[in-house]
């Protein structure tokens, strides 16, 4: 197994990838590495290269330089160490006419498994389709083909989960779900690849993001230290009233935002156990004072805005 | 692999009507037929004419009237879903990644067109054997104006017109598979197989145009009903030599398209 450049294992690697289609570079000189216990989110906007990239590290496409890597070994079409990696990539797809289970054993036993696979319960519950796993795919409405498929990804309890878009067509509560499984098995070692344009729900989870903007790495690293903290405290109050003279009056705020008995001050410079000292010197109770960070849109729009240029795929 | 491909084609509903159809045609020829049995069945000559003589010349004459386009249809219809099906439902990317290699899917997919051509062609046999022993009864095969063949010739007969018939066949599921591999979606990839068979036997039928006709596997398609003249295995030799050609380079270009191709292309 291979050091990622923080010392520790690298079970996703990518060194130096460049795909081209015809005349549209997709992806250029991309590198990074995911290791485990890491739950990595794969940002870039449309036609930024992020589904090129993962078809290369699933040997699905062919770089035209650089490797892919999992758990050390390289990549190909078919290549066997594809067995410990969990998949969703350019969407569901099954066999129309068969049963959400006969298409699950389709795809196990496509590679002389006996059935079942370890983790079937589990993904099957994360799925939640009950009496209709029975019936044919043909009939699923998105989010059950969707689920379908993440089942598919995680019923073989797989060391590396590399999947695009996985919130698409679920709902609230089934994406916490998705949220809850995919920390459980980072926390057990495996490690996580996620391209997803849905930012909120991104920064719920992921321990680290790489940003890709025209086929090129933008960042790439933990998610903390990117988002990092702004000069803004959120302070929540008991009585807001007389708060916002109070907050305005001191040295140093800048801006002061109500909101009911929340506060957000803008103080750079300013400590937050001074902002307490001059409320409760006023008389006005603080219940909490929270430092505000950036969000991850804020962070992924700074970091891809303004770009111009061919659309990859 | 083998499995896979033959429990995701052979469970379709299209697939069975295909197949059901195969059997109906000799049944329905048999009810068509029925108050002849025992005699020639009208003023036709040949298998046909003798169709009514027994269950075995039935089951000849079924595979001499299907063989020409009903059943080069539906093995090009099987051939083609075998190819394609799995790229057209997307399922092509989750199967290399499960993972299967190249070779494997290629061997998978093409023992999958060897079965389905055997079973297509198993189905007109069964469908002219039980609809002939129903109708016609279990008699020696009868040649007209000539003698009845004995058990052991006519036996060795029909097994022979049974392998060449499906010798032809996996040459048109060949080509068919080829097409499938090539052209972006199944229905296409059927349409120019039907389209070369029929084009292949309008060329087949014009003199002018022999030259052209015997280079395609087609033309040499009915040989064996030779077996049941005179004439006997004159002409197999040529078809035979033809059939596996094709067959041969249509698994070539096979290897070279799924070796070849990027699956995200």
């Amino acid at each position: 197994m291979e050091r990622s450049t923080a010392g520790t294992t690298a079970m996703i690697r990518a060194d130096d990838l460049s795909k081209s289609y015809g005349r549209t570079q997709a992806v250029s000189g991309l590198g990074f590495a995911v290791d485990a216990g890491q739950i990595c989110a794969l940002l870039g906007p449309n036609g930024a290269g992020k589904t090129s990239t993962l078809r290369m590290l699933l040997g699905l496409s062919a770089p035209d330089t650089g490797s892919a890597r999992i758990l050390g070994r390289p990549v190909g079409l078919g290549a066997e160490v594809l067995g410990r990696v969990g998949v969703l990539v350019d969407g569901p797809a099954f066999v129309p006419h068969l049963t959400g289970t006969r298409n699950l054993k389709l795809l196990w036993s496509a590679t002389r498994r006996a059935w079942p696979p370890p983790a079937l319960d589990d993904a099957l519950d994360l799925a939640g389709l009950g009496a209709a796993i029975d019936r044919k795919v043909k009939g699923y409405s998105t989010g059950m083909k969707q689920r379908l498929m993440l089942a598919q990804a995680l019923m073989r309890a797989p060391d590396v989960l590399i999947l695009d878009e996985p919130a698409n067509g679920l709902d609230p509560a089934e994406v916490r779900t998705l949220r809850e499984h995919l920390g459980a098995l980072a926390r057990h070692g495996a490690a996580v690849l996620v391209s997803s344009h849905q930012l909120a729900e991104v920064q719920q989870f992921a321990t680290h993001i790489v940003v890709m903007n025209l086929g090129r790495l933008v960042t790439a690293g933990p998610l903390a230290d990117l988002l990092g903290d702004t000069d803004a405290y959120r302070v929540q109050l008991d009585d807001p009233r007389g708060a916002a003279e109070v907050l305005r009056r001191m040295t140093g705020v800048t801006a002061v935002t109500a909101r009911g008995t929340e506060f957000v001050v803008a103080a750079p410079g300013v400590a937050p156990r001074d902002v307490v000292q001059a409320l409760v010197t006023a008389g006005i109770g603080v219940t909490s004072v929270q430092q505000v960070s950036r969000s991850l849109e804020q962070v992924f729009l700074t970091m891809t805005e303004g770009d111009t240029g061919h659309a990859a795929r | 692999m083998l499995r896979v491909e033959l429990s995701t084609q052979l469970l379709r509903i299209r697939t069975l009507i295909a197949l059901a159809c195969l059997a109906a045609v000799p049944a329905l020829a048999a009810l068509a037929g029925a108050s002849h049995a025992g005699h020639r069945n009208g003023d036709q000559g040949g298998l046909f004419g003798a169709s009514t003589y027994s269950a075995l010349n039935h089951t000849m004459a079924s595979l001499q009237f299907i063989a020409p386009l009903l059943l080069p249809i539906v093995v090009a219809l099987l051939a083609c879903a075998i190819a394609s099906a799995d790229r057209d439902w997307g399922t092509l990317r989750y199967l290399y990644v499960a993972p299967v290699t190249r070779s494997r899917l290629l061997a998978g997919k093409l023992g999958a067109v060897a079965v389905t051509t055997l079973t297509a062609t198993g189905c007109v046999l069964a469908g002219g054997l039980i609809s002939g022993l129903a109708l016609f009864g279990w008699h020696p095969f009868h040649i007209i104006g000539a003698a009845d063949l004995t058990g052991g010739a006519a036996a060795g007969r029909v097994l022979a017109a049974t392998g060449y018939t499906l010798l032809c066949m996996l040459s048109i599921a060949a080509v068919s598979f080829v097409l499938g591999l090539l052209l972006p979606r199944g229905a296409e990839a059927l349409g120019a197989a039907v389209a070369f068979v029929v084009a292949a036997s309008i060329l087949n039928g014009q003199p002018s145009l022999h030259t052209i006709a015997v280079m395609l596997p087609v033309h040499y398609w009915q040989n064996w009903t030779d077996l049941f003249t005179p004439a006997g295995t004159a002409r197999l030799g040529t078809g035979i030599v033809v059939q596996i050609a094709t067959i041969a380079l249509a698994a070539g270009i096979s290897v070279l398209v799924l070796h070849r191709r990027d699956p995200a292309a």
